[in-house]
């Protein structure tokens, strides 16, 4: 025999369009806003093989960003230094054991990996925190000789110990300078400062290195897709 | 001009097959499962890219950065480096720049620096790159004892070569051979007299399947002495090829295309003449004017009666015109020569005998030549001497025979049975690049390094001083030429020093090392070049004159005649394992993946054969069976057949009948004989019944209009052509050819104020060698799909060389046209994209962005110029496997990898624009007028192609795209292509031009002076009979032309 809802079911079919509608909503949302950029980027923090920290070098210390990454104003990539960079002060004892005057922590057990890649030749694996799809082709140099600085994409990296991603880097992320860049550009020599404040007005000052340096952003496809 | 031209015999007979194609957009569509994969493989592929999809999660994958501990002074991380080398192909040394990323070199090109390619470079060097990175080639030593094979490490097989050399020591050598592959260099040759001097018994044999042995008879034969002859074609009027393919696989081949290229200037006042006298049609003869198809045997005849005609005081008249064509041809070529003492060149090919290369070097001196068009230089290189090692190994034998390089086993005569020959040494060792057959009976097989991989020299043709430096550390266990040398004589095995010492005893000034890391730098020592000599011609017989050669041929079947050709993609079978090479459509018959028996078409319907029928080539009792693939323009009753396919230990792409893989076409050495190693007479042909497709990509991606008469009626609007007499009344008759009613765009017209991308391409200078085709494929990691895709229509190159023959089929004349996006400015595809994945740039790119693409192939339906492409399957798939990993650091990391479903198509190499963009804006500079070059356009010997600004009047291209012969392919369609092509123009002896017809066939209206736009005319196609409302159109011009 048959079985037949009985009649006062009915007035729960509304209930169940209502929920289902919602629920489809409920799981889109979750979905749109967990592949968001915002959640799935701000905020990649992974941990170093070295607990190399920019507060103390970048902040403390006011190292330029260019004396590590020095490729920065001439290539795509803004070179990781190689682990000779980091032992211009942190050199360990030579053959004889004895340590120059002039080198910094000899013997911390935090740079016993940069001293063993200096000894070995080996490279020291570091995370990539900023990681950007494989068909995009950015290019550092083109926008640090243009006057856009290191903090418009990477933050405040003098301030973190442990660097994070704090922007989207997503494709509106880079259209929304594209096609304004003015409040974003500054005269060159503060590109790397990144703590500077502008006397003025951003968009006046960058409307005139704009002008000055013939910037002319573009955002046809092959600018970053090849 | 009403020309009928054709691509192929089949469009010309319009077959059932043919029809069905040309009406399907993809011949073969994505619904039609691939074959030759399995449904069970085909779902493994799918499953494991969604599981791929699933566990990579919400993140990209977690990225390491691994920088230098010290980083090398100059490098920048992701800046390419360049690097000036030498690599020797087949004992020919070639001055090349090599491109390197990352410590990894990722393109070849020619050396700008060197004259013998101005930078250019041929397939074979652009292919030799994926060589490097060729996971088949030999990784260990391998030692083959009681039928098994065992890897083993370099000390054992040291510990194996000095037991052996230590008696060799005691016996001064006796009972070891040496079997080497020809080379030039001078390292090799200085441990070689090294090794003679420690060992004085040891026997020394030089081979090579491709040594010039023919050539070097005739300049001895000629002048007593080996000699190299190089060529000014540019100041040449006449230039007569006898079965030569001079600007193709001549060793000067690039050197000489562009100096023919530059002597072809139809505004110059004198443009050069080019006869062509050969067999099969090579590439020299796309650029002929007049062309004659003679068998090999009659050639030598043919050049006798020239000498005979020039020795004569007789005043040359035209032949009648019902004569055969060869002896109009042979009339003109006489008056021409005549005309012109000391301005012209005739040049033999090697096939051709000995006696018929001394008569050339007879001819060219008596027509005051020498000197003038042609530069004598001395030719020190070693002859070859494997005869002498046939005698030497049946008479002796020996306890160890030692082959440096090369593949006897499979390269050398039929009749000289070499495996038996190896047999009769105790030891075998070879080594070389690849394992293949040689390595296969012999009990060592020893790894021998890249040529970029290691020091080395080498002399180049011009008797330069080349240097090759390592571009990259080996990549297998494998060693140096020189380095091997070295360790056999017990001494300094570093390839540096070898080098360097041999370099300071050859040029004293070298001993400083300020001067030696000069020359490393450049590449080649530049005070070396060789200087010209000027021997005594002596008396000599030449060939008999005859006759034969003017009588149409019979075609007999069992007394044809045989040819065998160096094949384009494989040469003597070292490129068997390049899938570039292999899928490299050949430049006239279009064919990949194969050889055939490449016949005319009276020849094939003499025999009752047809395309794709396998026949069986039986000479003097050796037999091969292979399918006919009828060529029109071969000389009527031969065979073409080209040597170097049918290997069976090549590796994983060219055959290896050890790993199941077959081998890929037919070796056709099996009846190729010591006596007949050119050509041979008494060939028959019969079928077997058997039918075999051949991967043929001519009529591929057809530009079709409807009807396929219009087609052929049409190919002359696509390919416009005209002869010099033509362009000098009408210079703009190429312009002129196709009238169309006025030109509106539906949509607004886009002014481009910035640059202006644009290409040119000079269809006079055009030889069709197809370098285009695979520098491209380097450049833009354009990957290889196999024969069965390519029968499928999905070959994936983004530029092709289409080529048109007109005329008859036995004596046709041909037309080539290379073909890539034309970067629309009213783009067609783009109109269609459902996602804008095709979008136009503001500086008139038609950029392509990979990842919108859903795969609709809306747009490739709508391209008239079919040069999209479309990635039906993962091709990568291949490289993504574990053992096939290497070869991807040949990628170029500056072009996106396209996956499967997305539509990929020539980008202008945006790449390059966009780095020199970059590079000029952070030096605050302009980009140069001709800064950028495509890989196209620098391959190019013949500097056909050009490309830059057309906003900038002083690019190349601007100057080309304003020149008179200027047109755009199809631009009738109004879709404003950024690519012009320069007509061809030829330059007929008057005695055979064609009338010269008006620009536009209107009869002498007046209409080629008036001044008008080229949208002007508002009327008919002249040969179609359909007429147009005829109201005058306003002038519209080109945004070019305000330029």
């Amino acid at each position: 025999m048959r079985f037949n809802f009985p009649t006062w079911t009915n007035r729960f079919v509304p209930v169940l369009i209502v929920t289902i509608l919602g629920g489809a909503a409920y799981v889109g949302a979750v979905v749109f806003a967990a592949t968001d950029p915002q959640t799935l980027n701000i905020g990649h923090k992974p941990t170093q093989p070295v607990p190399f920290s920019h507060k103390t070098h970048a902040g403390r210390l006011k190292m330029d960003c260019r004396y590590c990454h020095n490729t920065v104003d001439k290539a795509a990539f803004a070179a990781i230094p190689p682990t000779a960079t980091c032992s211009n002060c942190h050199t360990g004892a030579d053959a004889n054991g004895s340590v120059s005057v002039s080198a910094v922590h000899s013997d911390s057990p935090n740079l016993a990996l940069v001293r063993q890649s200096q000894a070995t030749g080996e490279p020291i694996d570091w995370m990539k925190v900023h990681d950007l799809p494989d068909y995009v082709y950015f290019d550092h140099s083109a926008h640090v000789n243009s006057g856009v600085s290191c903090v418009s994409c990477h933050g405040r990296v003098d301030r973190m110990d442990v660097v994070e991603q704090v922007k989207t880097l997503s494709m509106t992320f880079c259209l929304d300078c594209h096609r304004n860049p003015d409040p974003h550009l500054r005269p060159l020599e503060h590109v790397t400062d990144l703590a500077w404040v502008p006397d003025e007005e951003p968009e006046v000052i960058g409307g005139r290195i704009r002008e000055e340096l013939n910037i002319n952003p573009r955002t046809n496809c092959s600018t970053c897709h090849r | 001009m009403s020309k009928t031209w054709y691509r192929s015999l089949r469009e010309l007979e319009n077959t059932a097959e043919f029809q069905e194609m040309l009406h399907r957009e993809f011949p073969e569509a994505a619904s039609e499962f691939p074959k030759g994969l399995s449904r069970r493989r085909w779902l493994q592929i799918m499953g494991s890219s969604l599981a791929l999809a699933g566990v990579s999660g919400c993140r990209f994958e977690a990225e390491t950065l691994a920088p230098f501990a010290t980083r090398p002074a100059n490098r920048i991380p992701g800046k390419t480096q360049q690097f000036n080398t030498t690599v020797e192909i087949a004992g020919q040394a070639r001055a090349l720049r090599a491109t390197s990323y990352d410590g990894r070199p990722i393109k070849l090109d020619g050396n700008p620096d060197h004259l013998s390619s101005g930078g250019a470079s041929d397939s074979y060097t652009q292919a030799t790159i994926l060589d490097l990175y060729d996971p088949d080639r030999g990784q260990t030593p391998i030692e083959s004892t009681g039928g098994s094979k065992f890897n083993r490490s370099w000390i054992e097989a040291d510990t194996f070569l000095t037991e052996q050399f230590s008696q060799f020591a005691g016996s001064k050598g006796d009972g070891l051979c040496v079997l080497a592959e020809s080379t030039s260099s001078p390292t090799a040759q200085r441990l070689k007299t090294a090794l003679q001097d420690k060992f004085p018994q040891m026997k020394w044999f030089d081979y090579s399947s491709l040594s010039p042995v023919n050539s070097r008879g005739g300049a001895t034969l000629a002048f007593g002495k080996p000699v190299r002859t190089e060529y000014d074609l540019e100041s040449a009027a006449v230039v007569v090829t006898i079965d030569s393919d001079l600007l193709g696989q001549h060793p000067e081949g690039l050197r000489n295309a562009r100096s023919f290229s530059r002597g072809r200037n139809p505004d110059s006042e004198q443009m050069t003449r080019l006869y062509a006298v050969e067999c099969e049609f090579t590439g020299t003869a796309v650029a002929a004017d007049h062309r004659v198809a003679l068998r090999p045997s009659q050639i030598a005849g043919f050049l006798a009666s020239v000498e005979q005609a020039l020795a004569s005081d007789e005043e040359t008249h035209a032949a009648d015109e019902s004569a055969p064509w060869s002896q109009q041809v042979f009339a003109a070529l006489v008056d021409d020569l005549k005309k012109h003492p000391g301005q012209s060149v005739i040049t033999v090919g090697e096939r051709q005998p000995v006696e018929v290369h001394a008569l050339a070097h007879r001819l060219n001196q008596q027509l005051g030549n020498i000197g003038k068009t042609i530069t004598l230089l001395p030719d020190e290189s070693s002859a070859d001497t494997f005869d002498e090692f046939v005698t030497h190994a049946e008479a002796n034998g020996g306890s160890m025979l030692l082959l440096l390089g090369g593949n006897p086993v499979y390269d050398s005569p039929a009749d000289v049975e070499v495996a038996d020959l190896m047999e009769k040494f105790e030891n075998r060792v070879h080594f070389a690049v690849y394992p293949n057959e040689t390595s296969a009976v012999c009990n060592w097989y020893l790894p021998m390094s890249h040529p970029l991989e290691c020091w080395s020299d080498a002399t180049l043709y011009d008797g330069t001083y080349g240097v090759a430096q390592p571009l990259i550390e080996p990549l297998f266990e494998s060693r140096s030429q020189i380095e091997f040398l070295a360790g056999l004589l017990g001494e300094e095995t570093d390839g540096l020093e070898l080098v360097r010492q041999t370099a300071r005893e050859l040029y004293p000034e070298l001993k400083s090392t300020r001067e030696w890391e000069r020359v490393v730098h450049n590449g080649f020592h530049a005070d070396s070049t060789a200087k010209p000599i000027t021997p005594e011609l002596q008396n000599f017989e030449g060939p008999a004159a005859s006759t034969e050669w003017q009588n149409p041929v019979e075609v007999t079947n069992g007394e044809l005649e045989v040819v065998f050709t160096t094949d384009s993609s494989v040469l003597d079978g070292r490129f068997a394992n390049n899938a570039w090479l292999q899928e490299l459509p050949h430049p006239l018959t279009k064919m990949t993946w194969s050889n055939a028996a490449i016949m005319s078409p009276k020849t094939a319907d003499a025999l009752g054969v047809k395309d794709d029928d396998v026949v069986r080539l039986e000479l003097d009792g050796r037999q091969i069976e292979l399918p006919v693939y009828v060529q029109p323009g071969q000389a009527t009753g031969s065979v073409a057949v080209a040597i170097g396919y049918g290997r069976t230990h090549a590796g994983l792409v060219g055959g290896d009948v050890e790993e199941g893989v077959a081998p890929v076409g037919v070796n056709a050495g099996v009846i190729r004989t010591a006596g007949n190693r050119y050509f041979a007479t008494g060939l028959k042909v019969s079928p077997t019944g058997r039918r075999e497709e051949l991967a043929v990509t001519q009529d591929h991606y057809a530009i079709d209009k409807v009807g396929l008469e219009e087609i052929h009626g049409r190919v002359g609007d696509l390919v416009r052509e005209g002869t010099l007499d033509e362009y000098r009344e009408h210079p703009e008759f190429a312009e002129h050819r196709v009238h169309h009613p006025p030109l509106e765009s539906l949509w607004t017209e886009v002014s481009y104020d910035g640059h202006a991308w644009g290409m040119a391409i000079d269809l006079n200078k055009c030889i069709g060698c197809n370098a285009c085709v695979v520098a491209c494929q380097s450049e833009n990691n354009v990957p290889v799909v196999g024969p069965d895709q390519v029968r499928a229509s999905r070959e994936m190159h983004w530029m092709k060389v289409d080529r048109y023959f007109t005329g008859d089929t036995e004596e046709p004349e041909v037309a080539t046209q290379p073909v890539t996006c034309q970067h629309c400015e009213n783009a067609p595809c783009e109109q269609v994209c459902p996602v804008a994945a095709t979008v136009h740039s503001n500086e008139g790119l038609n950029d392509m962005a990979y990842n919108r693409c859903i795969g609709t192939r809306y747009c490739g339906n709508n391209c008239p110029y079919k040069v999209r492409r479309f990635n039906f399957l993962d091709y990568r798939d291949e490289m993504e496997a574990a053992n096939r990993e290497l070869m991807n650091l040949v990628l170029n990391p500056e072009v996106t990898v396209r996956s499967r479903g997305v539509m990929e198509k020539c980008t202008y190499c945006v790449q390059r624009i966009q780095n020199t963009r970059i590079e000029a804006k952070n030096e605050r500079r302009p980009i140069g007028p001709n800064e950028i070059q495509t890989a196209c356009q620098q391959v190019c010997a013949s500097e056909a192609i050009v490309f830059g600004d057309l906003n900038n009047p002083e690019s190349d291209v601007a100057k080309a795209h304003a020149d008179a012969r200027a047109y755009g392919l199809l631009a009738e369609l109004n879709v404003k292509p950024r690519t012009k092509y320069l007509a061809r123009i030829r330059n007929p002896h008057p005695w055979l031009a064609p009338p010269v017809e008006s620009a536009h066939g209107h009869g002498g209206d007046g209409h080629g002076e008036e001044a008008h736009g080229e949208h002007a005319h508002a009327d008919e196609r002249h040969d179609a009979e359909v007429s147009h409302n005829s109201v005058p159109a306003p002038t519209q011009e080109l945004r070019e032309e305000q330029v």
